[in-house]
């Protein structure tokens, strides 16, 4: 079946009224749980598992968890813009921008423009989907090890780059949250590492605790201490949609963001945060005004939030051509079609060109669903700032509570948010960035992972990194970054060292 | 106001609604007389979890009250079991999963916070499958043998295995010794994970479950060159033992058995063991077994009880055997 006979098959499968309104609900439901801190969509997917063998059609319970899984994407920016709490990883580098424009009033352009940017990232990629899944999927499995370790170093540096400030400081934060993560079991030997005899943090700590903890609490104790003010924003908020000017600066942004994620997404692992720091990182090199990264500039909402789109859409590719799942959400998926004995991988456009179609179809249809879903939702989410900050900081408290207990029903967890949050506060007072922090902390244990992995295949040979392609191409661009970075360096300090002779 | 007042009659209403709902729950009925939650210890996708699954497809047929499975991944299994060995023995928390790797190996190489063999109460065994041994379909490497000559040709051999001191690492590790070949263990974050990297011909052979090389091979990309069994897997029929290629190399696979809290009422364990027989002997699960590649091979709890002990003892040989530490 050619790609334009299996579209208008799906097209006809996905608009009959039961599979439009599952894939309305899986929207709904995915833009909730990506809003509420603490339950993700793996998590969701998973609950809502058992029902998809009452539905009855598979293609029908594939559409709706599809709809959950990229509707959170939609949903988690929501919260990293107005209240700089990142519900993923993803969204950590949309908090960074996102924050300050709800700060400076702009919080309904900021949400608009990630909508839009994530609306258009979504088809894009969906269209990518459609005509180069197969070969894209075959590159994807070209990332053994080393590609990964080269990926997820790279991943760190743009993470320490991002930082506003001093680049000491983000390599101070990078590694205190290296060294976070590497709390729990080694994840080549097994070797319990820096519990202290605690059988709980074993597991070791968990990213939403993390982030709520210094993002959330820190950030409404560091609040606490200034009295004077009263709400999120400090000045007037304006208008509330973005203006054909924000258009207009952010459409390459969106454009730029949309093929990155689109093509970082397809590689299992960290594919989303990957894309969203990329596109941030780009976005700041062909900025006009670089210096306004960090303040509010609408690009840094713009691309971060096309790329993540992008890359959980593309991220179906290497399910869907070759059964393999990339990350806990599509894996919940993978075992909702093996549980109705459909086994995804090459042969599942033969075997079952329905499904295959009808999901694609349903996802063109999807992201429009969750554009009008969202858009004038805008309206509604930038009225919350406006409710004074007494009453909403403890109303964050208790979502960011009751979210962090609900992922794994601990105490513990809500112990080691408050420990988080100490950290959080700490790190505003000392005007350090926590930015690197929660990614340092996602990226470090792959890092780790991939680096012993290689060296288990090389036998301890470090070139293995640079003989393969793919991988020498990326430690390449890393070292490229480094040198340009101290190049850099250097020569402000020789700049400023000239000054005072003459 | 009046809106004020419609809002709240309406939560009080849901609010009473609930409380009568959860109510009508008291009273000395038979059990089960609400859901059981049963715990997952890995994530959801692998062997363990699509059984749990496929179990819960059909257990409503032969039971009033549904199983909600949950994933606890972590720890490589264990903080999924702990908490079922810490949890209430009411008979409404049970545990898929065990005769994992963490169960069997992990015990005799590092300090667990329970004993499996002891804190915990096995109730029935569903299905025990094999290794897997693979390469990548490029490969020029068709069975044992090649895999040997191309060792003392003086090539390093790679091993993908889903986690360290796992049942995939052993499997390895005894070939290695057996045969007399070395061979460097790598592991991964899961079953998923490491056939993924040998999907992509990152390293020279793999091993897994027969539900996550199954779609591979089909597809060509892996090559199955042996099992780890006494006897041929029957969902593949023409890959032989590693026994029949003159490796002396069994061990008890990959075992899926349901254990409950200590403390649990012997008449509750009786029920869910039967209960289990039923749903094993249910020909459509036979089906939904067979097209995720996991034998049915039931075992009553007397019968698991015993065979957990022998396949410790047996790990635990081959352990000191292979002189394996973490």
């Amino acid at each position: 079946m050619d790609i334009f006979t299996g579209l208008i098959n799906g097209f006809s499968i996905a608009l009959t009224g039961t599979n439009i309104l599952f894939c309305f609900l899986g929207a709904l439901i995915g833009t909730a749980i990506g809003v509420l801190p603490g339950l993700g969509p793996a998590a969701t997917i998973a609950l809502l598992l058992p029902m998809t063998y009452v539905i009855g059609s598979p293609v029908t319970a594939i559409i709706m968890m599809a709809g959950i899984y990229y509707g959170a994407m939609y949903g988690g920016s929501t919260t990293s813009i107005l209240l700089n709490l990142p519900g993923e990883a993803a969204s950590v580098v949309t908090c960074i921008d996102g924050y300050q424009m709800a700060k400076k009033g702009r919080a309904g352009a900021a949400l608009g423009i990630a909508a839009i940017g994530s609306f258009i990232a979504g088809t894009v990629a969906v269209v990518g989907l459609t005509f180069f899944a197969p070969p894209l999927a075959e590159f994807a499995l070209d990332f053994g090890p080393p590609e990964y370790f080269a990926l997820t170093t790279l991943g760190l540096l743009l993470a320490v780059t991002l930082s506003g400030g001093s680049i000491i400081k983000g390599l101070i934060i990078l590694f205190v949250g290296l060294l976070l993560a590497m709390v729990g079991l080694d994840p080549i030997s097994g070797k319990i590492r820096f519990t202290f005899g605690s059988i709980v943090l074993q597991g070791g700590f968990d990213f939403v605790t993390l982030a709520m903890g210094v993002f959330g609490l820190g950030e409404i104790l560091y609040n606490l201490e200034s009295t004077l003010k009263t709400e999120i924003v400090t000045t007037k908020i304006g208008k509330v949609f973005p203006t054909l000017k924000d258009w207009a600066d952010s459409r390459w942004a969106i454009f730029r963001g949309s093929v990155i994620g689109f093509f970082v997404g397809i590689i299992p692992g960290g594919g989303a945060v990957i894309s969203s720091l990329a596109s941030y990182a780009v976005e700041k090199k062909y900025s006009r005004h670089p210096e306004e990264f960090g303040h509010g500039a609408i690009q840094g909402v713009a691309g971060p939030e096309s790329a993540n789109n992008a890359a959980s859409s593309s991220s179906f590719i290497p399910l869907l051509t070759l059964g393999i799942p990339g990350n806990a959400a599509i894996a919940m998926i993978f075992a909702a079609l093996m549980i109705q004995g459909i086994t995804p991988g090459p042969f599942l456009v033969a075997e079952h060109p329905d499904l295959f179609w009808g999901v694609i179809a349903s996802m063109y249809i999807g992201n429009a669903m969750l554009l009008v879903l969202n858009l004038p939702m805008v309206g509604i989410w930038v009225q919350m700032l406006r409710v004074p900050y007494g009453i909403l900081a403890p109303i964050i408290v208790l979502f960011t509570t009751v979210g962090v207990y609900s992922v794994q029903n601990q105490i513990f967890d809500i112990y080691s948010m408050l420990f988080f949050a100490a950290l959080g506060y700490g790190m505003r007072k000392l005007n350090f960035d926590p930015a690197p922090l929660p990614l340092a902390f996602v990226l470090g244990p792959m890092v780790e992972r991939s680096l012993r992995q290689s060296l288990l295949i090389s036998g301890g040979d470090l070139t293995i990194f640079v003989s393969r392609p793919i991988s020498g191409t990326l430690i390449a661009i890393f070292v490229l970054l480094i040198v340009g970075q101290t190049g850099f360096f250097i020569k402000r300090k020789r700049r400023g060292k000239k000054t005072p002779a003459t | 106001m009046t809106k004020m007042r419609k809002v709240t009659l309406f939560l009080t209403l849901a609010l009473v609604a609930m409380l009568m709902a959860g109510g009508l729950c008291f009273g000395a009925e038979k059990y089960p007389t609400k859901p059981i939650q049963v715990i997952v210890p890995f994530t959801a996708g692998g062997s363990s979890d699509l059984t749990a699954r496929t179990v819960e497809k059909f257990w409503t047929k032969y039971s009033p009250q549904p199983m909600l499975i949950v994933n606890k991944p972590g720890a490589g299994g264990v903080l999924g079991e702990e908490f079922v060995v810490r949890s209430k023995p009411d008979g409404y928390i049970l545990y898929v999963g065990q005769g994992s790797g963490h169960d069997l190996v992990m015990p005799h190489l590092q300090k667990m916070p329970f004993d499996p063999m002891k804190d915990i109460a096995p109730v029935a065994r569903l299905s025990i499958h094999s290794i897997v041994i693979c390469v990548s379909g490029k490969s020029p490497i068709k069975s044992m043998k090649d895999l040997i000559d191309y060792a003392n040709k003086g090539n390093k051999i790679t091993a993908a295995v889903s986690t360290a001191a796992g049942s995939v690492d052993l499997v390895m590790r005894a070939i290695a010794k057996r045969a007399n070949i070395p061979i460097t263990t790598v592991p991964f974050a899961g079953g998923a994970d490491s056939t993924t990297a040998l999907a992509g011909g990152h390293l020279v052979i793999g091993g897994g479950h027969p539900s996550e090389v199954m779609p591979h091979i089909k597809a060509g990309r892996f090559r199955a060159i042996g099992v780890a069994l006494d006897r041929r897997d029957p969902t593949l029929p023409n890959v032989p033992t590693l026994k029949e290629q003159g490796i002396d190399v069994a061990t008890w696979g990959s075992v899926k058995g349901v254990a409950a809290p200590l403390g649990t009422p012997p008449e509750i364990i009786e029920y869910l063991s039967s209960t289990l027989k039923k749903v094993c002997e249910d020909a459509e699960f036979k089906k939904a077994m067979a097209s995720i590649s996991q034998p049915i091979d039931y075992l009553n709890t007397k019968d698991w009880t015993a065979f957990m002990q022998r396949a410790y003892k047996d790990y635990g040989d081959l352990i000191k055997e292979l002189d394996i530490k973490i």
